[in-house]
Formats: C-alpha cells, structure tokens, sequence
C-alpha cells in the first residue's frame, strides 16, 4: 500500500542528457540549414500547445470523474494529478512567445490593410492577447492545484472535507476550462489562420487534448509497470482506460468530420482557405492523421481481449500519441510557417526536449508520495473493480 | 408439501449476491439462474457463463451496412441518376459518410436485437411465470436445483450464515 516511486538519478541523468543532446542537435540543425525564424516559434508554439494539452487533459480526465463520484480510477488517480503539475512551468514558456508573435501571428502586426483583421482587432490585439494568457493560467494553475492538494490530503488525514473540497474545485475547474479552453484555442492555434473561423474548433482541441491525455496516462502506466510499480493496477483498470481512447478516439475523428464536412459542403472561400492550405500542400500528412488517430484505435481496440492486453494497448496509445502529436502539427505549421513547414530534425529535437522536460517533472512529482491515496473513500471500490 | 424441485435465495444487494454465488459453487450446488433487476459487474465471471457473441453479431452487421450504404449511394449518385449538387464531383464520399454511419448503426443495432431475441427463443406468445415480482425492481434472486428439498435447504442455510439474505425459502 505504501508503494512510493523512486525517482532515480539513474532516470534523471537519462532525462537530463536527452534534453541536453537535444538542446545541441536543435541548435546545430537551426545554425546549418537556418529554417526562418517563423518556423522556430511555430516549433516552441506547437509543443508549449501539445504539453499543456497533456496537462490539462489530465486534469480533465481527474475532475470528470471526481465530479462523477467514480471509483475506479482511484488507483491511478495520482498520475494524471502529476501530470498536473506541468501547468507552471507551461504558463513560463507560453509566456516565451511574446518574442516571436510578429513571426507567428499576422494580426499581430496589421497597419489596417486588412479588412477582415481589422474587424477582429477588439479580440486580437497584443495587450488582451497576453491578459487573456495570464488569466488562463491563473485559473488553471489554481484549481488544479487545490484539487492536487485536496486529494494528497488523504493521505494522512481521514476527513472526508478534502472530498468534498475536490469535488467542489473539479466543478469550478470544468467550468472554467470548459470556457477557457475554447477561447485558449482560438488564440492560439485557430488565429495563426487569421482571416479563418470555425466554430467547432474549440470542442475539437478539447477532445485531442483528452485523447493524447489518455494516450499518454495508459502509456506511464505501462513504464511504471515495465520498472515494477503500479501492481495494484490490474487488467481491469487497463480495460477502462482501453474503452476512453478506443471511444473518445471515435468522438474526436466525429468532430475531426463535423468541421471538415461543412465546410467542404458549404464552400465559402474564407473557410476552405484553411484545408486548401493543408491539402494541397501537405496530403500526405492530411490523410495518416485521419488513419492513425481513427482507424488504429478502432480497429485496434475493437475486441473485448484487445482491451485487456497491456503491451498492445500500450502499442496502441503510443500510436494515438504521436498521431495527436501530427494533428497539432497540422493545426499549427502549416499556418505559422507556410509551404515551408516540413517535420525534419528540428522538430524531433523540440519534441524531444519538451517530452523529457515534461516526463521529468511528472516522475518528480509522483516521487513525493505513497502512489496509492491510501485514505481515499473510493479505493475499496477501484481495488476490487471489475470491469 | 412442495412441488418445486429449486429453492430460491433473496438478497437486497448485490455484494452479498455475488459472495452467495461463489460459496455454493465452491460446495457444488448447482446453480439454475440468477436473477437480478439490473446486470451485476463479476456475475457472470462468478457462474462462469461464456462472453456473448452478440458483439461479433453487431460488427458483421455493421459493417454489412456501412458498405451497402455507401455503395448505394454511390450507385445511385454515379450510374443509376447523376445528378450536379452544389457543383461537387457525381462521387463525392464525404457527403455519402453520414448516412453511411447511420446505416451502420441502425444495421448493428437491429441485428444485436434480433440475435438476442432469435438466441434467447423469445416470441410474442411466451409467458414467463416470475419467481417474484420484485426482482424487477430491488430484489435479487439465486434459484439452486434441489432433488431432496428439505436436506438441500438445511445445507444452504448453514453455508449463507453470515452472508446477509432476506429469505431462503
């Protein structure tokens, strides 16, 4: 029960090198084949995107079923609350792209020739841009941290207080994000598109943040099992986590289509400018994203034994991953970098540096304590669930 | 004197139903059914009754109806009467896509109900006598076979000591 993780030096020094190997092969491939500034920042925009997307996934995931009075999660529930924990260090290097928006964003420096931007000039404009920023960060920040702190409570304490604290913040924080995660979308991503608009977009992001969140939750549970923790999580609990991505992978290619189909029927100009942009010059991309984040689950998961096979669900999440990984690339590049956005070494690297990062500071916070909540009123329920 | 040849056992929850159903297996009483108002999670693991092969059922058919769907409208849109909507190609799939889903899940969801029903031989004119009425509202209910009633409920009695019942009778 008072199984803690141990977060090696061995571990750490691994994390550290790769970042630092990164950090050199980044800054060698930028100094030889000197890419633009603008695909630099769209680089640092789209994983400073995919990463808070983890995190705040994550703490999605926690406060859906902590409001849904769940008890089968409670064994794993400190992984996606340590995935949490990013959110800080996300909001600093959210904050990095203050140097680069006349690189990434063309509203930023309008003179007024445009008309369509000039008309969204209340919304985009640097100042609220970055008052926006702040605030969603505060409130991210904040409700997860008081959802963390009242569920680590239980540790130590029997009050049930601290559930009904949780309770409380996983309501505040879906309602907040609920807002925020939609607006946070169009400033981030859907505005690299200007002049294009979408009203579907908000929900579409939120869902391939939830997926990759499930990918890559299923996947830490894999390695802490492969390094011989976690033996409270059984088959049945690998079960689950298979049903959310098989099934929240099939909501996501939904509303990938509700976007893609009206547009496509309607044929406005100031709509389809955004898949002429995609299809045209990146086919190839177009078309594996769709494949890999709806037809490998599908069919990955669809039996009833496939579910419950760690290795092969954790083959499959892996897939989902990276496949999140492309579809962010594809909302992002294409608009921040132009026809000369590509996925080469620089690229790698980025992603590199950030997964580390954010792997170092998941595993440090998991360190901290017992992995099990072991005075959680909802673990009798998680250790004998069956799915 | 009694004319059945089961005793039934009545539970108001479904812990001690399912502690129930693994004593008497573990003592060799045979279990005839169980009955609950909704499905009981480890219940059927616990009787060892085989997985349904109603899912396999639900995919041939869906399948069966994604491709007849999309074929058709293909068909129709191509060969049978072309005609110019919107100005897109004659063979345009993403407009084909959502009645294509629909068809696959009405063809999958029709099937399943009728392997169920054709598996289970209900028909219109069957007539279920009910061991007790509340099993379809808060009662759960395990029916053991008995050949010597009185011996077999002496024994089912002493082994539920201690397992929370409502009735044996």
């Amino acid at each position: 029960m008072d199984e803690q993780f141990n977060f090696k030096k061995k571990y750490r020094i691994i994390l550290l090198i790769a970042i630092a190997a990164s950090v050199m092969v980044a800054v060698t491939s930028i100094l030889i084949s000197n890419p633009g500034a603008s695909r630099v920042w769209a680089n640092v925009l789209l994983n400073n995107q995919f990463f808070l997307g983890l995190s705040l996934g994550a703490a999605f995931f926690m406060a859906v079923h902590r409001l849904g009075l769940s008890g089968w999660h409670t064994v794993l529930q400190r992984l996606p609350d340590a995935m949490t924990t990013f959110l800080p260090l996300a909001f600093i290097l959210m904050l990095l792209i203050y140097f680069g928006m006349h690189d990434l964003f063309i509203w930023s420096d309008n003179n007024g020739t445009d008309k369509v931007i000039e008309g969204k000039k209340m919304w985009l404009n640097i100042p609220f841009f970055f008052i926006r920023l702040v605030i969603y960060f505060i409130g991210w920040i904040v409700l997860t941290w008081l959802m963390r702190k009242n569920s680590n409570a239980m540790m130590t304490s029997t009050d049930l207080k601290f559930d009904n604290r949780r309770k409380l913040f996983a309501g505040l924080f879906l309602v907040f994000y609920a807002i925020t995660v939609s607006t946070s979308s169009w400033d981030w991503i859907m505005s690299l598109d200007a002049r294009w608009y979408s009203t579907v977009f908000g929900w579409y992001v939120l869902i391939g943040m939830f997926v990759t969140s499930l990918a890559f939750i299923i996947l830490l549970i894999w390695l802490l099992k492969r390094l011989g923790y976690l033996k409270y999580i059984r088959t049945d609990h690998i079960h689950d986590m298979a049903i959310l991505l098989f099934s929240f992978s099939i909501f996501w290619t939904y509303l990938w289509f509700s976007q893609y189909e009206l547009i496509w029927y309607g044929h406005l100009p100031e709509e389809t400018s955004y898949y002429i942009e995609r299809v045209h010059y990146f086919k190839a991309i177009f078309f594996i994203n769709l494949g890999i984040n709806f037809l490998v689950p599908f069919f990955g998961l669809i039996t009833f034994k496939s579910k419950r096979k760690m290795g092969w669900v954790a083959i499959i999440a892996a897939i989902v991953f990276a496949g999140h990984w492309l579809d962010y690339w594809l909302m992002i590049m294409p608009a921040a970098a132009g026809e000369k956005a590509g996925i080469g070494v620089l690229e790698i690297c980025m992603t590199i540096i950030y997964a580390s990062l954010f792997i170092f500071i998941v595993l440090r916070s998991l360190s901290k304590g017992p992995i099990i909540v072991k005075n959680d009123p909802y673990l009798e329920e998680s250790l004998t669930y069956e799915s | 004197m009694r004319t059945s040849n089961y005793i039934s056992i009545f539970f108001d929850d479904e812990v001690p139903l399912l502690q129930a159903v693994g004593k008497l297996r573990e003592n060799d009483l045979s279990i005839i059914d169980v009955l609950s108002p909704f499905p009981v999670h480890g219940l059927d693991e616990a009787l060892e009754i085989k997985r349904s092969r109603i899912p396999v059922v639900g995919f041939i058919f869906g399948a069966l109806g994604a491709v007849l769907a999309f074929g058709f409208q293909a068909w129709v849109f191509t060969v049978s009467y072309p005609l110019i909507i919107g100005g897109k190609p004659f063979f345009s799939a993403p407009a084909f896509i959502p009645i294509t889903f629909e068809m696959t899940v009405l063809f999958s969801g029709l099937a399943m109900v009728a392997a169920f029903l054709i598996r289970s031989r209900l028909k219109p004119e069957i007539r279920f006598e009910s061991v007790n009425e509340r099993v379809t509202d808060d009662r759960f209910v395990i029916l053991v076979a008995a050949q010597d009633v009185e011996s077999t409920l002496k024994k089912v009695k002493s082994l539920l000591e201690g397992i929370r019942t409502i009735e044996i009778s």
